[in-house]
């Protein structure tokens, strides 16, 4: 068993020789280390910051802001081993087919494969997020131990699963440094360096081949790394941070010949109260409500638009959780007498939810992370944020929510309330899932994407990216197991390559 | 003896079916008065099908503030058509499963709902 080893220790100067870099150590970088660690491959990890939260590193993620109101990029993310799954909720949920297919009525929609290109890594994505087996939709053919499902009827509307990660039998999340920690030590080819900052993505003289990393600790000690490939594993902001600031070579930065890196960011919009849920009977089985373990996997249903829905109707994915209960105001309870009335049904019992939710952004390439004038304590050019989010991010979202109170009128289980409409009405409430998407999206054409399929970076032999930076589009679900599947993908990919 | 009895059960039902008059009449009176009376409007024979028109006023207010144009005679006349041929329960799910919505203060109603409601609210203004 080796130690980590503590950057600010290594002599300056020092130049490591790896097989492989990874730089970032949070979900990805651990998945990918723990993946390769059954091949001949010496690998060097570099994560920023140690094993628990230091003020000093986290700075390192300060940066600024222009557009919609987003939150602090210091905040939205943590930088210590295990990175931001150190703030997971541990929220889980593969993408849908959808997802991936390019969409007439969506511009820039579409990965270069499928749902199914990835399928074969989830089983594997959930052992490493302790996700349980992979459930999600086949509990609606199980018994379900305290209650029916909601009868919604035909529609566009239907209940989904969500699965979370629980560490070690506790309801707690995956940590990924805290759970992994003693594995990776337990590695032989393999190095983790704490407090190593990855400064510098050094091109060759033909800026096709990354040939250097240079690393700073903020203690003052610099070292440097000429690895044979290299992976960038952190999120998708810090990782067009760095490709952008790598611009000695090549002005725009490194894998930025087309000005695509940092384009097409992307996050997962959570208004609060968007609807009030009325169920005339007042029965909701609390799964809706809570999460539960049912057949051995900790699980909670949502209300999902279906994929004919969202094809149909040319909306954006989403989910919708049955939050608190709630009291009607006057017209509400006016609304419900007469409309149960005229349904005919006994409204004597019933209960008043407010509903949560998880939207979809429209690709948007000017939503995109730059570099400000402003640099950090290891010198390094800080993140600039222009957030932007679409009237018809909410319209479309909007008409997914009328369809729920359309199907709960039709099967006369209850009725909704849309509880936003204007722009304001829906920023007043914002708060985001923290899920940093885009900045390096995937596509074939490099003109297009900043990876490939195989996320290689375009135009450069040796450049590889991992995680939810690549994504195209970006759907609803918790993004996760779906960038830890992406990395083991990938990690399949390096087992060729760098053989 | 007999003929004092026969008089005498006379007497208390005559009595009893005065009583029961005068608590009739009563009755009648006081539902008469606590009933709330509406100013006749060319929507009562709609607004009939409707339990509390105040409440449904109330809605009736939200729909229109969603409505640019709206035409009450129209409306009127249009829901007379629909429900000569179903009734509104009839019509409400038929709404309901075609999508045919619209919102009052955000409240998701079946359209011949909201539109009742709304000519409850004209015929209250």
């Amino acid at each position: 068993m080796s130690a980590f080893i503590d950057a600010r220790n290594v002599p300056a100067g020092t130049v490591l020789t790896p097989d492989l870099v990874i730089v970032g150590g949070g979900p990805v970088g651990i998945s990918l280390a723990l993946t390769l660690a059954s091949t001949p491959l010496r690998i060097v990890l570099l994560e920023s910051g140690g094993m628990t939260f230091d003020a000093k590193t986290q700075a390192l993620y300060d940066g600024s802001k222009v557009g919609a109101p987003y939150l602090s990029l210091e905040a939205t993310r943590l930088r210590y081993l295990g990175g931001s799954s150190n703030h997971w909720g541990g929220w889980s949920r593969p993408l849908d087919a959808l997802d991936f297919e390019e969409r007439t009525w969506l511009p820039h929609s579409g990965w270069p494969f499928g749902r199914k290109e990835i399928e074969r890594y989830f089983a594997r994505a959930h052992t490493l997020c302790e996700a349980g087996p992979l459930l999600y939709d086949r509990l609606d053919k199980l018994a379900l131990p305290v209650g029916p499902m909601l009868p919604l009827g035909e529609g566009g509307m239907i209940t989904r699963w969500f699965q979370f990660s629980k560490m070690r039998n506790s309801q707690l999340p995956t940590h990924f440094g805290d759970r992994y920690a003693e594995d990776l030590k337990r590695l032989p080819r393999l190095s983790v360096y704490l407090h190593a900052n990855a400064t510098r993505l050094g091109l060759d003289a033909t800026g096709k081949k990354i040939n250097q990393v240079d690393v700073a600790t903020l203690s003052g000690r610099k070292f440097s790394i000429k690895p044979k490939a290299v992976v960038l594993g952190t999120g998708a902001i810090e990782i067009a941070r760095l490709m952008l600031a790598s611009n000695d070579v090549n002005p725009a930065g490194v894998g930025n010949d087309h000005d695509m890196v940092g384009r097409f960011f992307a996050d997962h919009p959570i208004p609060r109260d968007t609807a009030t849920l009325v169920l005339f009977n007042g029965q909701l089985a609390s799964y809706y409500t809570q999460s539960q373990t049912i057949h051995g996997v900790l699980v909670r249903a949502g209300l999902f638009p279906s994929e004919a829905f969202r094809r149909a109707r040319a909306v954006m994915g989403s989910s919708i959780t049955i939050e608190n209960k709630t009291e009607l105001d006057d017209l509400g309870k006016a609304a419900v007498a007469t409309t149960a009335a005229a349904l005919g049904v006994n409204a004597d019992d019933a209960a008043t939810y407010s509903l949560g939710c998880g939207m979809e952004m429209t690709p948007d390439p000017d939503r995109r992370i730059t570099l400000s004038d402003e640099r950090d304590a290891l010198g390094m050019p800080k993140s600039k944020l222009h957030m932007r989010i679409a009237d018809s991010d909410f319209a479309r979202f909007r008409e997914t929510l009328k369809e729920l109170g359309r199907q709960l009128l039709a099967s006369r289980t209850g009725m909704l309330r849309l509880n936003l409409k204007t722009r304001s009405e829906w920023l007043e409430g914002m708060d985001w899932g923290n899920h940093h998407m885009g900045t390096a999206r995937m596509h074939v054409d490099p003109r297009k994407g900043v990876v490939d399929a195989n996320s290689q970076v375009h135009g450069i032999a040796n450049l590889f990216v991992a995680g939810s930076a690549v994504y195209p589009n970006y759907g609803a679900a918790n993004p996760t197991v779906n960038l830890v599947a992406l990395t083991l993908r990938l990690a399949d990919h390096l087992k060729g390559v760098l053989r | 003896m007999k003929e004092l009895l026969t008089l005498f059960t006379r007497r208390r039902i005559l009595i009893g079916a005065g009583g029961a008059v005068a608590l009739t009449a009563a009755g009648f009176e006081a539902r008469h008065l606590l009933h709330k009376r509406y100013a006749p409007s060319p929507y009562d024979d709609l607004l009939k099908l409707l339990d509390d028109r105040d409440a449904d006023a109330q809605i009736g207010e939200a729909v229109l503030a969603e409505i640019d144009d709206f035409d009450p005679k129209a409306v009127a006349n249009d829901l007379r058509a629909r429900l000569s041929r179903h009734s509104l329960a009839e019509l409400v799910a038929s709404n309901a499963a075609e999508g045919q919505l619209v919102e009052a203060g955000g409240w998701v109603l079946p359209e011949t709902l909201g539109l009742l409601c709304a000519l409850a609210a004209k015929a209250a203004a």
